[in-house]
């Protein structure tokens, strides 16, 4: 029963690392850009959603002022930071500099903000209760499961079948010939950068309310967030996500057979493991070289 | 010959102006007694720094107040992240750059990375919030104005076991500080009856506690003790709570901060900390709770006391060295220190043993709406 205990607690873990990720890899599968700062994203939301939750505001409103907050932060990095450095032909250590610096001015402001203590919110949807013997669910695993199935269905479907949709895959390919077909890699930019910030969203207000939040919370998203974006093919974004879900389910099923501390080590051992002998990831183009 | 170069002349030009600078910071340096701070002021256990730093403030405060001295005291900030590296790093430069006489530290890594570095300089350290069995005597300058956690465990343990709570599962931070508390926990409670049954170490970045939570389910312990620190406290328990572990949660002082407190799911919680009775009736302690009710709205916590302590420690050490007409440095204050050891500090009279360390009753409490209720 510890076995299967464990695997539930690492599909709702690797569900929430599976959207957040799935984030980073369409952002940086469509523009190229690499998006260190997603985890700031995710910070931001999350306490957009304690802020909601202080003010007495519903959850769905809570999750429209979470979303606001992450979008609108990503079109504004889109514009006012990334979009200069491209337009200046900065490189990518530029660019990665500049995500860097962003990151520490967001978890200052989160500081300056909120404090710098441990948040998080308290709802009956993450009290366990034993379903079966020995098995513990609480409604937050239905919550992550129904949200990471619903938000892949559509975001599937928008990339296969919007003209936006392969606008955007199309994006990282041949920006030139874009602009042939009479689409604007600006406005696709903007819109990765909308939608990624957005999928990070329901992590973050679930998080919010099972593994709570610090201002330096961003750090261990994005570590998450690029190891499943290796893994599951840099750029690919249904690689991501099923990375993602394989690194919760890994780290948490690990503790079943070897010390805990292997936990957070566990997914980090799948990463290399794909480096030594999978290096373009589950679904990424091999190169040649 | 050598060349002259653009270079060559701005450095020599430069060097004037950069002794100048050294030397006026010397200067400033003497103006002024340099105490450090070798805090945590950033990352997961910043609410520490924050806590430790306002009660030092507070006593700068009462000392400037009441000219105890014949030169201000400064403060020096340095930022140790909560780790030994940040702690050694932190160190040298306020023992090099910023010529502290007096560092007030906190955590068991930082406090072993940093007294290696304020023993070679006879600068003195006063830790008011680390509480590893390893900071006992680990340098004739590094005091402890904080009792130790063997000291919380020793107290903790008959409590345990008279309420049949014989079978714990510990989950401990792998740290000078977790392994020291295992070792106490595992020590004291053998030998009073009790068994630990579950022991899980946990990374200091740890975030995700199901999993152990899981395992320790299968154990069905008496009581889950749990010894970390900062917003890792707030999610294991939290965590914990979620997961259906319905024992008791028993932890030691560190979790007396607003984010455990301020938690829903820490109600009941049980930890050892250092007796806070601000009822206390001398005029030091008064002084403090009523200045510090006034200045916050709220009481202050065990970790405020004892970083005033420091400072008034300090205070009271400098001045009578002063007074003697002796420098102060190092040495001196440590020779005035077990000279004197018993000092008029908040809480009462503060009695210091040959290792530098304070005595303080323990008692055991409980969290009931966010405030610590002593049960034993």
């Amino acid at each position: 029963m510890l076995l299967l205990q464990l695997l539930v607690s690492g599909i709702e873990t690797g569900a929430l690392y599976a959207l957040t990720a799935a984030g980073f890899a369409l952002i940086f599968g469509a523009t190229r850009i690499f998006h260190f700062a997603h985890g700031a994203t995710y910070a931001l939301a999350g306490y957009a959603f304690v802020l909601a939750s202080r003010l007495g505001l519903a959850w769905p409103l809570g999750g429209l002022l979470a979303l606001a907050v992450a979008v609108g932060f990503g079109l504004f990095l889109e514009a006012a930071v990334y979009r200069p450095i491209q337009r200046h032909h900065g490189a990518f250590f530029t660019v990665f500099v500049a995500a860097f610096g962003v990151v520490i001015v967001v978890q200052s402001l989160i500081e300056l903000s909120f404090g710098r203590a441990f948040v998080a919110i308290s709802t009956p949807l993450t009290r366990a209760h034993e379903i079966l013997p020995g098995l513990y669910i609480a409604q937050v695993f239905w919550v992550a499961l129904a949200i990471a199935i619903v938000i892949f269905a559509l975001l599937g479907s928008f990339l296969a079948r919007a003209r936006a949709g392969i606008g955007l895959r199309a994006l990282s390919e041949n920006p030139d010939l874009l602009r042939a077909f009479g689409l604007s890699a600006r406005r696709l930019s903007a819109l990765a950068f909308a939608l990624g910030s957005a999928l990070a969203v329901p992590g973050a207000v679930l998080g919010a309310a099972t593994t709570g939040l610090s201002p330096g919370v961003g750090a261990h998203v994005m570590l998450i967030s690029l190891a499943a974006s290796v893994v599951g093919g840099i750029g690919s974004l249904r690689g991501a996500a099923l990375a993602g879900l394989l690194l919760g389910v890994v780290e948490t099923l690990v503790v079943a057979f070897l010390d805990t501390q292997w936990s957070e080590a566990a997914g980090f051992v799948v990463l290399f493991v794909f480096i030594l002998f999978r290096p373009s990831g589950l679904f990424g183009a091999a190169v040649a070289r | 010959m050598t060349r002259i170069t653009r270079r060559t002349l701005l450095a020599a030009s430069a060097l004037p102006l950069g002794g100048g600078l050294l030397a006026s910071r010397r200067a400033r340096a003497e103006e002024a007694y340099i105490l450090g701070t070798l805090f945590p002021m950033a990352g997961p256990n910043a609410e520490y720094g924050t806590i430790f730093t306002a009660g030092a403030a507070m006593a700068i405060k009462h000392v400037s107040a009441d000219k105890m001295l014949s030169r201000p005291l400064a403060l020096r900030a340095e930022d140790s992240e909560g780790t030994p590296q940040g702690g050694a790093v932190g160190m040298n430069k306020l023992v090099n750059v910023d010529h502290a006489l007096y560092v007030l530290v906190g955590f068991t890594g930082v406090s072993k990375a940093a007294a290696p570095i304020g023993t070679r300089a006879k600068v003195v350290l006063v830790n008011g919030g680390g509480v590893g069995p390893d900071l006992a005597g680990l340098s004739p300058y590094y005091w402890n104005v904080i009792p130790l956690v063997p000291d919380e465990i020793k107290v903790l343990t008959p409590f345990l076991i008279a309420r049949k709570l014989r079978r714990v599962a510990l989950i401990y931070v792998n740290d000078p500080f977790g392994n020291g508390l295992y070792k106490a926990l595992k020590t004291d409670l053998t030998a009073a009856g009790g068994e630990i049954v579950a022991a899980d170490a946990i990374s200091p970045t740890d975030q995700q506690f199901s999993a152990i939570a899981a395992r320790i389910r299968t154990t069905a312990p008496d009581a889950v003790y749990f010894a970390s620190y900062g917003a890792q406290q707030a999610q294991i328990i939290k965590q914990l709570r979620d997961a259906g572990i319905s024992q008791p949660l028993l932890t030691y002082s560190g979790a007396a901060i607003p984010s455990v407190r301020n938690l829903p799911e820490a109600e009941g919680l049980t930890l050892t900390a250092q007796a806070a009775d601000w009822t206390v009736d001398d005029p030091v302690t008064r002084r403090f709770v009523a200045d510090w009710r006034a200045q916050y709205g709220s009481d202050p916590t065990p970790y405020h006391q004892n970083y005033y302590n420091a400072v008034r420690l300090f205070a009271l050490l400098a001045q009578q060295l002063e007074k003697a007409g002796k420098p102060v440095n190092g040495d001196t204050l440590r020779a005035a220190l077990l000279a004197t050891r018993r000092f008029a500090l908040v809480g009462g009279e503060g009695v210091f043993d040959d290792l530098g360390d304070i005595s303080m009753k323990i008692v055991v409490n409980t969290l009931k709406g966010g405030k610590l209720v002593a049960v034993g």
